[in-house]
């Protein structure tokens, strides 16, 4: 959240800056408003890769702004405080560092794949839940309207439990010694593991503590 | 082979029980069909996953949804869900909230790209 706060401040100051903004087009433009929502979920290796690249960018020339702004200030600061905004700053530096070495090895992954495993890294990525329906079922529910960023939160929720749910069914159909496509009864097994762990909520179950 | 003639009065019972109660999730129409099957082939299983298991994972999502959507009114602000409460409610799963986390921000960030890029066409 920090980093997004950043980049206006970055954006007003530097004439390198505009390099910066004409990257953004390559974002699909607002007419396509549908694709963008499920951009955010759901995005095209290019797209994703362009974004990171820009997200690495903003946040090491944000860095640089910041340390050359804090230089003058930390005279005025005590030792304590001085060395908090220090060790924050130590901080978001390793961050990017690890931001930017997960992006390049992502990279040499994806580019290392056979054609089959690329097809199904692109199913992942791309699938997502209709934000229509999604918006239409919880409305149902609560009978009052929502934002949009709850139905963004709740889509990416659910298709992290389905790949939870999914991930389990295959443990278990390996386990079993049987081949995919999954059956109904594998996932009736991972439904029942996955309980006992408390990942699959359940509030129809009262429980009694003492007896 | 007596049970044939018995079986099919027991089957037309049981569909018309079925029709009559309706919001029983066999009867409510299939939501998300295609995604899941696209979304099941992603996550590992095979590129035609069979029906049954589907419809299995899409009654698991609505129940979730449900779940979450309840426990979320009954939290916060009442009556609203609200993302914050939706945060709190995901806190202990790490997987959920960090993903919650990266597309919130990412939103964010879309936003205020698609904002930068309207200004800059607006003003030339």
């Amino acid at each position: 959240m920090d980093n997004a706060r950043e980049s206006p401040a970055g954006k007003g100051g530097e004439t390198g800056e505009s390099d910066e903004t004409t990257a953004p087009p390559g974002v699909p433009g607002p007419a396509d408003t549908d694709g963008i929502p499920e951009e955010t979920d759901g995005d095209g290796d290019a797209d994703s890769k362009e974004a990171a690249a820009e997200e690495g960018e903003l946040k090491s020339q944000d860095v640089s702004d910041l340390t050359s702004v804090e230089r003058e200030d930390s005279s005025l600061l005590t030792p304590a405080a001085k060395k908090l905004k220090l060790d924050t700053k130590e901080k978001k530096e390793k961050k990017q560092k690890v931001d930017e070495d997960e992006i390049q090895k992502m990279q040499i992954l994806v580019s290392s794949f056979s054609e089959e495993q690329l097809n199904r890294y692109e199913m992942y990525r791309r699938s997502a839940f209709p934000k229509a329906a999604i918006k239409r079922l919880i409305q149902s529910i609560t009978g009052t309207s929502v934002s949009q960023n709850v139905v963004i939160a709740m889509s990416g929720i659910s298709k992290v439990f389905v790949g939870e749910v999914v991930e389990e069914a295959l443990d278990v159909c390996e386990k079993w010694g049987e081949m995919p496509p999954l059956q109904p009864k594998h996932m009736r097994e991972a439904v029942r593991r996955l309980k006992s762990k408390g990942q699959i909520p359940n509030s129809k179950h009262k429980k009694i503590i003492f007896f | 082979m007596a049970d044939e003639e018995e079986d099919p009065t027991f089957e037309e019972e049981n569909e018309e029980i079925g029709g009559g109660a309706e919001g029983g999730q066999g009867k409510r129409k299939r939501l998300f069909s295609k995604e899941l099957r696209c979304m099941m082939c992603g996550f590992g299983d095979d590129q035609n996953p069979y029906t049954e298991s589907v419809d299995i994972l899409e009654d698991l999502v609505i129940e979730f949804i449900t779940e979450m959507t309840h426990k979320a009114m009954s939290i916060g602000r009442q009556g609203r869900v609200q993302v914050e409460d939706i945060v709190f409610l995901i806190r202990k799963d790490p997987r959920k909230f960090a993903r919650v986390k990266d597309l919130l921000t990412m939103n964010e960030e879309l936003k205020r790209a698609r904002k930068a890029f309207d200004e800059a066409n607006y003003g030339s």
